[in-house]
């Protein structure tokens, strides 16, 4: 049923957007272009990258220009970017490790337009990475789990095997293990970003397995859905996720793109882009925790204090000594893992019972 | 009272024809309407979804790559809808040829030579073949019905795709992510023009249409399987075997599946991964009946449905509409061409209590 007060909305938008003449300025704005891998509407990954482009607009004003398309995947990725560039995009954002190849060969084949991949672990001329230190999060829901979980088996629904996730399996296992070195850990391979069907089944082969609190490495709220559902508890991805699951969540943690990407295009515009990598940790607002819900006082301050000594640096999540699977040490006491050691991790801490699949 | 459906029997060939127009023109309609309702001036709404991307060379390129599988998948299943046999799962048959066709791709990487990529198609289209002879012989033998059958087995061939490109096809320098390696050139497709995407597989569409097109109009397996679709009495008493027909469009359209999966491997995405296909199979049961089940219905409907794709990118990128405009448009499209069909090709009759529908 069309309100009549709906179409009077439309057809004042029409005359205002007809009204106003293209570009209002005497200087261009710069086009900023940006790859989503899921739907916008995911509440999570994608959701907060459309978000950070929106601060990016909100800060730059009409200095720039920013478009985006959704839900992109791989086998369309060199159509969209060939089509954001002849739509004079001069710096396109790649928001997921699963173009960080394919924007490699872009970025090769337009060497005039700046690349930036989330997640990424290498940079062209050309091609920026960057990516928040989301393990530091990760370590905080260890020991809230192993605060919480009373079967003593954390359940981790897992995209794909890649580093990023391989590492925050690994850390979410360190902070339990800090509080309760008996904690367990159980994962189911989602083989989906977004997928909220199979990532509520995951869900549910992880719970009927006996884990009582979950962590999500997939970017829908489907997960944290079912563990209401069931009755347990669990963590949000990507945006505060309170509001999925208000009796289960304990916290989410909240990316916040907007700020650098303000500071990307600026530096476009500024003449001062160069292809940096960038791995915000706490401390750098690349993205935070939200409030602790469905704790205890004690186990707020427990988390609290394990936050402050990530942003201070006092906690460590990858000091040695590691040691993988294969019972070989990685790192001795005193060492500590480098950025390059993290980002290529692809083996699990021994005292992990998780292999990898295929 | 119920309403009863009753052929019209004056409805002739321009209706046929007729229909799908009056379907595109309801749906440029409903679109302007809705582009109006989202704040869009409407006409150049339409102009970024349909224009821009056929206004140069690249984006005609773009669009034939998009319409190529669209286009080949559509011309098989129009074979088979018109003898009434219902293959709903060319998507499975689109994989398990890329699989196949893929396969030698992964196997012969790194000591192929010229031999590699004809290989590569040849066993692309025998294994959508083969794939698609599973439904139609459990019909033909033990009556199972096709439309269950050929959908379940898209399931199938989607979870072995995600198996082994996790497992025995995945990519050693890959990251871990689910996926083969890059093909080498030698199981590419030659690219037609330099700076654009469009390959050898476009002309292997447009061969196979018209070679189609040939065959349904001119000779007598095309007269066999419009007049089992159309007559099946009297296909029967013409002495024309239904099992065979049978065997022979799903092996057809499984073929033309095939094909295209392994065109769609070895020329645009060059790798398999999960999400290969973003959906070609079913979209070209659209294609095949917005083409009227003609050959070059489905060429025309094909690169129709392509633009609608690349013009919802567009859509995006210049307007910011949600990507959601494009599935809705989709939607549209296939329900008016349903309603205009039904309207168009029959009436609709209340049915009087007592007095038996009219046979």
């Amino acid at each position: 049923m069309i309100h009549r007060r709906t179409l009077m909305t439309g057809a004042a938008a029409l005359a205002a957007s007809t009204a106003l003449p293209r570009h209002a300025l005497a200087a261009d704005p710069m086009k900023v272009g940006i790859v989503l891998i899921g739907p916008v509407g995911d509440f999570g990954w994608s959701t907060m990258h459309d978000r950070g482009r929106r601060r990016m607009e909100e800060v730059l004003g009409d200095a720039v220009e920013t478009t985006q398309v959704e839900a992109v995947a791989p086998p369309d990725f060199d159509r969209v970017v060939t089509q954001l560039v002849r739509a004079d995009c001069k710096l396109i954002f790649t928001t997921s490790f699963s173009y960080f190849q394919p924007t490699i060969r872009m970025a090769e084949q337009f060497p005039d337009v700046m690349f930036e991949n989330a997640t990424g672990t290498s940079t062209l001329p050309n091609m920026a990475i960057y990516n928040a230190r989301f393990y530091e999060g990760r370590y905080v829901q260890g020991v809230i789990a192993a605060m919480k979980s009373k079967t003593k088996q954390i359940g981790y629904v897992a995209a794909f095997p890649v580093p990023e996730v391989i590492h925050a399996i690994n850390t979410v296992m360190r902070g339990a293990w800090s509080v309760d070195p008996e904690m367990r850990i159980r994962v189911v391979w989602a083989n989906a970003w977004f997928n909220p069907g199979v990532e509520a089944d995951a869900a549910r082969a992880l719970i009927d397995q006996g884990c009582d609190v979950l962590c999500q490495h997939t970017d829908s709220p489907a997960p944290l859905q079912l563990a209401q559902e069931r009755g347990i508890y669990g963590f949000g991805q990507a945006s505060d996720m309170t509001q999925f699951a208000p009796n289960s969540h304990l916290t989410s943690s909240i990316n916040n793109w907007g700020d650098y990407y303000a500071s990307r295009a600026q530096a476009m515009i500024d003449g001062t882009w160069a292809p940096e990598d960038t791995w915000g940790g706490l401390d750098s607002g690349m993205f935070e925790l939200a409030p602790f819900t469905n704790m205890t006082p004690e186990e707020t301050a427990t988390a609290e204090n394990v936050v402050a000594g990530l942003r201070s640096g006092e906690i460590d999540p990858f000091a040695g000594p590691i040691v993988n699977q294969a019972g070989e040490q990685v790192i001795a006491e005193g060492e500590s893992l480098d950025d390059d050691a993290i980002r290529s991790m692809n083996y699990f801490y021994q005292g992990i019972d998780v292999s990898m699949p295929g | 009272m119920a309403l009863v459906l009753e052929r019209r029997p004056e409805a002739g060939k321009w209706a046929l024809l007729l229909s799908p127009l009056l379907a595109v023109v309801l749906t440029l309609v409903s679109s302007l309407v809705i582009f109006w309702m989202l704040g869009q001036d409407p006409l150049r709404a339409l102009q970024v979804y349909f224009l821009l991307p056929v206004s140069d060379a690249w984006g005609l390129q773009e669009v034939m790559v998009k319409a190529t599988p669209l286009v080949l998948i559509a011309t098989g299943l129009a074979l088979c809808f018109r003898s009434n046999n219902w293959n709903i799962g060319a998507e499975g048959q689109f994989l398990i040829g890329a699989i196949c066709g893929g396969g030698v791709a992964v196997w012969t990487h790194g000591w192929g030579g010229p031999w590699v990529l004809p290989l590569m198609l040849a066993a692309g289209a025998l294994g959508g073949m083969a794939y698609a002879l599973i439904p139609a012989v459990l019909k033909v033998k033990l009556r199972v019905n096709e439309i269950l059958v050929s959908l379940m087995l898209v399931y199938v061939a989607d979870l072995l795709l995600d198996w082994l490109v996790r497992g025995p096809w995945r990519d050693p320098f890959g990251f871990n992510m689910p996926q083969t390696v890059t093909f080498a050139p030698e199981a590419t497709l030659p690219l037609l023009f330099q700076g654009g995407r469009m390959n050898l597989g476009s002309v292997i569409a447009l061969v196979v249409v018209v070679a189609a097109a040939v065959v349904m109009a001119r000779t007598l397996k095309g007269f066999e399987i419009r007049l089992v679709g159309q007559a099946p009495r009297a296909a029967r008493f013409a002495g024309f075997s239904d099992a065979r027909l049978t065997l022979t469009v799903f092996a057809v359209s499984g073929a033309l599946a095939g094909l295209a999966g392994v065109l769609e491997a070895a020329g645009t995405v060059r790798q398999l991964l999960p999400g290969f296909s973003v959906g070609y199979g079913f979209t070209a049961i659209i294609v095949a009946f917005l083409g009227r089940l003609n050959p070059v219905g489905c060429l025309i409907a094909g690169i129709f449905i392509a633009i609608t794709f690349i013009g919802g990118e567009n859509a995006q990128i210049v307007l910011r509409l949600p990507r959601d405009m494009t599935l809705v448009f989709q939607g549209m499209l296939l329900f008016y061409i349903l309603a205009c069909d039904t309207l168009i090709l029959y009436r609709v009759r209340r049915r009087v209590p007592g007095v038996g529908a009219q046979a």
